[in-house]
């Protein structure tokens, strides 16, 4: 019998690295499913809900309701979902019990993209063979239809989830280069619905931002009302027009509240920029924050009051100076194990 | 060709001439906006208003020694030459001023406004006025000097409880001195006033002697200041010469100090010489003259930085001790006011930045300032 001598650690340990991502057996995967079934009638069971009825959603609102977590990140928080969203799919083996590997493509080492392209190839060959086809029967050829707007191809991202294996930038762009000449091609709708396969729509709808209409008060003055906002201050402001640039705030004359100049200037830029100075009276309100956030709050609001006085084409322009935008910054929050948001202790050698 | 040449150059002269003098009178009519040559305060009047008329340099020295205030002194040694507005204010105390018999006993105005809005600029404006026409002018620039950061404070040798300031007293004697040289030769003293064991002025003295006693000691100064305001209070009447009395700041005369005495205990403004000599001056009970007084908060002690109004600035003691008054309210620069000053500053050449030339920068001006004088001078200064 051999006894065993004492060997290097180095063999002995285990590599991790490369044993590549861990890989789900379709056994194991079958188990966490049936695993999920029982626990979603046991779930709603629980909360007194009918078992057979009882959709995804439901069980969100239960696990909130039952574990509720005050961290942010919503990918933090306890989830329960249906096993094939939670373990990423995984390429299953792709050889036989005799060695020998099911596709014809699979010795590229990229199988699933190379079969892609060469279906897609096949597609371009049809629609040019259609097209031959159509002219000598002496058809014209069809108007080019362009792809509407609202679509976009694949990102790689989604194109290496969608093939599962690994991409390159270079095949990628191969690949998006052959589905635009497909479409460029005059019977290239004829594959559209394969072609569907690869594009996603994008939400033309924006949000087109609503300028109010001026409003008339009593004496026929026209004003306009906005709301701004900076750090923790929020303001109101109400720009009347045939004024004489006189500024009230909380009821107090503008040089009163504001004895730095640096505040007034702030208030002065919407009024610049729009070379309005001296015409329109402002009257605001503004609570929280400090002296400087109070400026860049009234400053919002009179800039989107403004909004309404003006062309759209200056509203365009304000837009682009940064008038209109809500600063986001806010305070940072303090780490523990630091001094502050950012400044650490003091740092003692020893 | 060198007849050619000659006539063309002559031609030339001929047409820069001609062209300087529209640029000059394009520069004097502009001028005349807001400048006028008006420098007699007394000929001011309402058409003059939002004008600037000039104070001859030597002029300034003999009238205003210690009474315009820093900002303005530092704006004259730049401009070579010191130019006043003519506003609301000053033309309606001019009016009073002239309409007033002196008779009647002294009337009480009171010059108050918000920070900055030119109140002292208004009583110099006066005091100009009143230097004219030949009246005897008893200046305090600044009143609060008088009750905060004193570093020597000596027990009065004429009253036990009260303390004297050597110090503000003499810086003080020596400005009036300097106003109102020819009165000190006039007026003579009407009693003997013994300064110490050995020195004393006998009666019918000139006022000068007092003064000049004052100055060589030290020690005697506050008493010397009494002693002056007394002679000319009693004399006044007999109508010799007429009286202003323009006091900056007369709120510190009610207010707190912020002296305390050697046992660390406060002192109360009744206390100091200085103080309570002009406290009496201030009443009305003598004729043949006048009493403009400014309010100031920049100065002022304890008191919130918005409080303007006299009730809120002079207390109910002060208030009570100078009613009845006449209120004078001094306010920012009216549009017309403003675009003076602004056209002043430019024809000084003290605005350079280019774009405070536009329209634009003049809006951004009078935006920024408020149309308040001071925060339009403190801006303008960087330009």
């Amino acid at each position: 019998t051999l006894r065993v001598i004492y060997t290097t650690t180095v063999v002995q340990r285990k590599n991790v690295a490369a044993s590549g991502p861990e890989k789900y057996t379709e056994a194991f995967i079958k188990k966490q499913i049936e695993e999920f079934n029982l626990g979603k009638r046991h779930l709603a069971n629980m909360m007194g809900e009918d078992p057979e009825t009882f959709t995804q959603e439901d069980i969100d609102k239960a696990i909130a309701y039952l574990f509720p977590s005050g961290l942010f990140d919503e990918r933090a928080r306890p989830m329960m979902k249906h096993p094939t969203e939670i373990f990423p799919e995984k390429r299953k083996i792709q050889w036989g019990e005799d060695g020998r590997p099911f596709h014809f493509l699979f010795y590229t080492g990229k199988q699933s993209y190379y079969s892609l392209m060469h279906e897609t190839y096949g597609m371009l060959l049809n629609a040019q063979k259609y097209q031959d086809q159509m002219t000598a029967q002496g058809f014209p050829p069809e108007k080019e239809k362009k792809n509407l707007p609202g679509s976009r191809w694949l990102t790689k991202v989604e194109l290496e989830e969608m093939l599962l294996e690994k991409l390159s930038d270079h095949d990628y762009s191969r690949f998006i280069q052959l589905l635009q000449k497909l479409v460029t091609l005059p019977y290239g709708n004829v594959e559209e619905k394969y072609m569907q396969k690869f594009s996603k729509e994008i939400a033309t709808q924006l949000q087109k931002v609503v300028i109010e209409p001026l409003k008339y008060d009593e004496q026929g003055v026209a004003f306009s009302t906005g709301e701004g906002q900076r750090k923790t201050a929020r303001a109101t402001a109400v720009v009347y027009d045939n004024g004489s640039g006189k500024i009230t705030v909380n009821g107090v004359d503008v040089l009163h509240y504001f004895p730095v100049l640096q505040d007034r200037e702030q208030l002065l830029f919407p009024f610049q920029f729009l070379d309005r100075i001296g015409k329109h009276d402002m009257i605001c309100t503004v609570s929280g924050g400090g002296r400087s956030s109070q400026a860049g709050a009234i400053r919002l609001a009179s800039a989107k009051a403004l909004r309404s006085f003006v062309t759209e084409k200056e509203v365009e322009f304000m837009r682009q100076a940064g008038l209109l935008t809500t600063d986001p910054r806010l305070k940072e929050r303090k780490k523990p194990g630091q001094e502050g948001a950012r400044r650490k202790f003091t740092w003692k050698k020893r | 060709l060198d007849h050619g040449h000659a006539l063309h150059a002559t031609a030339k002269d001929w047409l820069s001439s001609i062209v300087s003098q529209d640029v000059q009178i394009l520069a004097e009519r502009s001028r005349a906006i807001f400048r006028t040559s008006e420098n007699d305060p007394a000929n001011h009047a309402e058409h003059h208003e939002g004008c600037h008329y000039s104070i001859p340099l030597l002029e300034v020295k003999a009238v205003f020694p210690h009474g315009l205030p820093s900002p303005f002194q530092q704006q004259i040694k730049t401009f070579n030459e010191a130019c006043l507005m003519v506003r609301k204010p000053a033309l309606e105390l001019f009016a009073y001023l002239k309409s007033s018999s002196f008779a009647h006993p002294a009337i009480r105005y009171v010059i108050y406004g918000e920070k900055g809005t030119g109140k002292t600029m208004t009583l110099c404006h006066v005091v100009h006025y009143c230097a004219r026409q030949g009246w005897l002018v008893l200046h305090i620039p600044d009143a609060h000097l008088w009750v905060k950061n004193c570093r020597e404070l000596m027990q009065s040798s004429y009253n036990k409880e009260r303390l004297d300031q050597p110090l503000q007293a003499s810086f003080w004697l020596k400005n009036f001195k300097t106003t109102n040289e020819r009165f000190l030769k006039e007026i003579k003293t009407q009693q003997k006033y013994a300064w110490g064991k050995r020195e004393s002025t006998e009666e019918g003295r000139p006022l000068g002697e007092v003064v000049e006693q004052g100055l060589a000691r030290v020690r005697n100064a506050s008493d010397a200041v009494g002693v002056v305001l007394k002679e000319i209070k009693q004399q006044c009447h007999l109508g010799s010469f007429r009286l202003l009395v323009a006091v900056d700041g007369v709120n510190a005369l009610w207010g707190k100090t912020t002296l305390r005495k050697d046992d660390k205990s406060p002192v109360s403004p009744e206390e100091l010489t200085l103080v309570y000599n002009l406290r009496k001056m201030v009443r009305n009970d003598w004729n043949g003259g006048a009493i403009v007084t400014t309010l100031s908060q920049t100065g002022s002690l304890f008191k919130p930085s918005s409080a303007y109004l006299p009730h809120e600035l002079l207390g109910k003691e002060g208030f009570d001790a100078l009613d009845p008054f006449v209120p004078i309210r001094v306010s920012n620069y009216s549009p017309r006011e403003f675009e003076s000053c602004y056209h002043y500053y430019l024809d000084r050449k003290w605005l350079q930045h280019e774009k405070a030339r536009t329209t634009e920068g003049r809006d951004e001006l009078r935006f920024l300032s408020g149309a308040n004088p001071r925060q339009l001078q403190r801006l303008a200064g960087p330009l």
